[in-house]
């Protein structure tokens, strides 16, 4: 039994074996890939992050990161090809971020992630963006403050925004395979964008001066049909966008007041479900949100002391936040066509049956669908004052 | 093995040659027995032990007249001189002068007799036929009287030698507990067990091993908790040693344990009375062989070596975290190195970015693999130790000058070895030194490099195999038949109590199982074993 064992044990090792095997030292850490279509032809970017320069120590003042380049039929050519550029194997376990240009995304990005979640070194939890009317390259050329490495300012950037505002929305490869596969879902993704002088972005230059003469930030929300990007929501569209599909965590909603004047509420606690429903052979959606919220800022003449002044401040986030969801959905029927929401799969989720009838044309179906949008808002606390200074300023 | 049958060959031939220092034979009782001459038997004492300088023969005359001649023999250094001029010498050539030792001889009692049984003032004092007899009490320090014209000799135990007292145990040391260890002498470290455990059962056997050093060795138990099985083994196998010296209780550890070539320890050590009490009221048994400090205590456990004396001394809460913290070493000094080569050389995918990324940097300009970096630096260290345990003391403070210099800061900017590597070698280097033994430190040590090796080749995937082995083994091991691993495999819930965590004593109801079968009972399972306040009415 023990010999047995001892062979069965030592057999099991040549299961494996050190062919894999390679140092720290021999490993191109890219932790950001960029994706262009340039005449026909894939154009991988990938920014490697130079480890002596990030550290504390060894630091001698070049950049903290350094840029390959290669082209090729396929995503995976041009992988390889970028060897010729690398004095090491480029190792993108640890990527975090994928820019993919906006002429790509407009022909199809499918074929071009299909390598990236068939690969074994890769993980599919980075996230996925689109660089508005630029490429993914010009993006990664870009030296970025605070964070050394511009692939971990994108990653934290979409991170806190994502929770603190809702204008963006970040979307793993995963989450995206899932949209793009499922019928009754249409893909989003967050757009991501260069402002200012390119050419001394991409210079160390950019990030002497206090303000940098280029900056990366991010833009609304690409709308896709398909895996083809059909155009761009606006800044209230993505936010409305956010609120429907229940990805809001915390953000700030501006109000104008009864009178005059603007209010601002931030919101701490925000609840939406979608309902699919099929009345009579016509599909409904019933969006349910429940909101909760405290009063940020009140620049207009109001009592907050008094509860009805609260009820009406309530009603009205509630209208506005209504009008932004269902100027959203009408926007998303009849400009784009494309269900970003995923009503098709709540109705899918309420009635199954049904759904297997509207699956086939359920594109036109969309566009004049019902929906039925509830809000509740409720207002908690309003600082550390009741009624504002402001008031007594005026007298 | 050719090698190893020569050796015995020749050792053969060797112990043919001299003399046979213990006469067996039947045939040759005659020669055994003692002469009735007085000069023939200290000739014959002479020429055995090759007129040794330290053997002293004194030859007086005694009785009222001094007709009767007599010798008194003994080992210098070895005997008390003192109580050997005021009780024997006194009493022989002073106090026999005046009394009538030749009327008290009687048919049945000769003159030998009546001074056992009449003048000796002294304790113990048995009367010797054999001459193989007379050396060994010769050689152990006792005082042999001969008179002439009789066949027959006395042994007055008088031993007294230069020993090293009760001090502090310097191989578990504690903050809380008792603070004298065993010394050398056997009857010393007997004397300091019956002063903690007063039982009348506390029972010891006494043996001799070694047919050259004659090595005292003595088992103790206590009679009604030990398993009969086990003392009936330990009796067995110390009857099964024939060599010619045993030196320290590691000779004896070697000769008895049950899995000589596993790394891991089935027999325990300690230098500390309590320990042994402890162990003795579990029901198990203790080896205390002469000349060492070292006292054996078997069946040992593997759970056994990470208990430490002072967890019962100590609350329990903290003795139970301070145990889940000696596995938690256990594991670091075991794998620390192997999981960190693994980890960088095969999965970097497990390290968060930030840390990859930092790593990286350390390594750029390192020109060795991260498994011969490591290699370097496990060597060095075990160079350092062992420098460090036998050298003088003097020298020490030098060379930890030395040594923080090669495995510290040197060698990081020297370029050879990367900063993370250093940390890795010296969290592992500190928690070998965390297990309570040092016998199982040693195992570890072992095979933390074979892990090592087989995290360089295989990756986390040879660790697993790694450990899987290891776990099979450690569970195929026993100690005097009790399973090295229990009371985890096989697992026992009632022995869990002293297990991972310890228990306050007032839940330790039994004593572990499978060290002791027939007493299990420590104290009554009542209401009344927990402390309770009196309470006080207002």
């Amino acid at each position: 039994m023990k010999k047995r064992m001892c062979i069965l044990l030592s057999l099991s090792l040549l299961l494996t074996g050190c062919w894999d095997r390679r140092e720290l030292n021999e490993l191109a850490i890219t932790l950001a890939m960029g994706i262009d279509k340039v005449d026909d032809e894939y154009r991988l970017t990938a920014q490697v992050v130079v480890p002596s320069e990030v550290s504390m120590q060894a630091s001698t003042g070049r950049s903290a990161v350094t840029l390959f380049q290669a082209t090729g039929e396929t995503i995976y050519e041009a992988f390889r090809k970028m060897t010729k550029d690398s004095p090491r194997k480029i190792y993108p376990g640890h990527l975090r971020m994928l820019v993919i240009g906006e002429d790509l995304a407009r022909e199809g990005l499918a074929e071009s992630l299909e390598l990236l979640s068939r690969d074994w070194e890769l993980r599919s939890d980075f996230y996925v963006v689109i660089a508005k009317e630029k490429n993914a390259a010009e993006i990664l050329n870009v030296t970025t403050t605070l964070e050394a490495i511009p692939a971990n300012k994108m990653f934290s950037t979409l991170k806190t925004s994502e929770t603190a505002w809702s204008g963006t929305n970040g979307i793993t490869l995963d989450e995206l395979i899932t949209d793009l596969e499922v019928v009754g879902k249409e893909a989003v993704l967050t757009g991501i964008t260069v402002s200012g002088d390119l050419e001394i972005g991409t210079s160390k230059q950019n990030i002497e001066s206090i303000t940098p003469a280029a900056r990366i930030q991010y833009d609304n929300l690409a709308v896709f049909n398909k895996d083809k990007l059909v155009g761009w929501l606006t800044e209230e569209e993505s936010r409305g966008y956010n609120d429907i599909t229940n990805s809001v965590k915390n953000t700030v909603v501006s109000i104008s007041c009864p009178k005059e004047g603007q209010a601002s509420i931030e919101i701490i606690q925000f609840n939406s479900k979608l309902k699919g429903n099929v009345k009579k052979g016509k599909p409904e959606v019933d969006i349910d949100m429940e909101v909760k919220g405290n009063i940020g800022a009140v620049e207009c003449e109001i009592n907050l002391t008094e509860l009805e002044t609260i009820k009406e401040l309530e009603k009205i986030t509630e209208k506005r936040l209504e009008d932004v969801v269902t100027k959203t959905i009408e926007s998303a029927q009849n400009r784009y066509q494309s269900d970003i929401f995923g009503f098709g799969t709540a109705i899918h989720r309420f009635n199954p049956k049904e759904w297997e009838k509207l699956k086939g044309q359920w594109e036109e179906e969309f566009s004049d669908l019902k929906v039925n949008v509830k809000v509740d808002v409720k207002l908690q606390r309003m600082g550390t004052i009741d009624n504002s200074f402001l008031e007594k300023l005026k007298d | 093995m050719g090698f190893f049958n020569k050796k015995k060959d020749k050792e053969k031939s060797k112990s043919s040659a001299s003399p046979p220092i213990q006469v067996k034979d039947q045939n040759q009782n005659d020669r055994n027995a003692l002469e009735i001459k007085l000069q023939d038997n200290i000739s014959k004492i002479k020429d055995s032990l090759g007129k040794s300088a330290d053997i002293i023969i004194r030859e007086i005359n005694l009785g009222k007249d001094g007709s009767i001649k007599a010798g008194i023999i003994y080992t210098d250094g070895l005997t008390d001189t003192p109580s050997l001029q005021n009780f024997i010498l006194e009493t022989l050539m002073i106090d026999t002068k005046v009394f009538e030792m030749q009327k008290k001889v009687t048919p049945e009692r000769n003159l030998i007799g009546v001074l056992k049984d009449y003048a000796m003032t002294v304790g113990e004092i048995t009367e010797i036929t054999k001459f193989d007899v007379l050396l060994n009490d010769l050689l152990s320090g006792d005082t042999i009287i001969l008179i002439d014209g009789y066949s027959q000799g006395l042994t007055i135990s008088n031993k007294q030698w230069v020993e090293r007292g009760v001090t502090e145990p310097t191989s578990q040391t504690v903050v809380r507990g008792p603070r004298e260890g065993f010394s050398e002498n056997v009857r010393v470290n007997t004397a300091l067990i019956r002063r903690k455990v007063k039982d009348p059962n506390l029972w010891l056997e006494s043996k001799v091993v070694g047919e050259r050093t004659k090595t005292n060795v003595a088992l103790m138990y206590i009679n009604g908790i030990v398993n009969d099985k086990v003392v009936e083994e330990v009796r067995q196998r110390l009857d099964r040693i024939t060599i010619d010296g045993i030196l320290e209780s590691g000779n004896i550890e070697e000769l008895i344990q049950d899995a000589p070539l596993s790394p891991f320890p089935t027999v325990f050590n300690t230098e500390r009375p309590d320990i042994v009490a402890a162990a003795l009221l579990e029901g198990r048994v203790a080896i205390l062989v002469d000349g060492t400090p070292f006292v054996l205590i078997v069946p040992a456990l593997f759970i056994q070596f990470f208990q430490s004396s002072e967890d019962y001394y100590q609350r329990a809460d903290i003795a139970s975290l301070i145990r889940l913290l000696r596995f938690f070493a256990f594991i670091i000094a075991l794998l620390a190195p192997a999981l960190f080569i693994a980890v960088t050389t095969y999965h970097q995918a497990m390290l968060p970015p930030a840390l990859l990324i930092s790593l990286a940097a350390q390594r750029e300009g390192v020109p060795f693999p991260a498994f011969i970096e490591a290699m370097i630096m496990e060597i060095t260290f075990e160079i350092l130790r062992e420098a460090g345990v036998r050298m003088p003391r003097s020298i020490g403070s030098a060379m930890s000058i030395v040594g923080a210099f090669v495995i510290g800061t040197a060698a990081v900017e020297a370029g050879i070895i990367s900063a993370m590597m250093v940390i890795v070698v010296s969290i592992t280097a500190i928690s070998s030194f965390v297990a309570p033994t040092y016998d199982i430190a040693i195992a570890v040590r072992m095979l933390r490099f074979a892990f090592m090796a087989i995290a360089a080749t295989f990756g986390l995937y040879g660790i697993t195999i790694g450990l899987i082995a290891l776990i099979l083994h450690l569970c195929s091991l026993r100690s005097f038949g009790v399973p090295y691993m229990s009371p985890v495999a096989p697992f026992n819930i009632s022995d869990q109590k002293d297990t991972f965590i310890r228990l306050p004593k007032w839940k330790m109801f039994s004593r572990p199982r499978l060290i002791n079968q027939q007493n299990e009972v420590r104290q009554q399972n009542s209401s009344s074993a927990k402390p309770k306040p009196t309470e006080t009415k207002e």
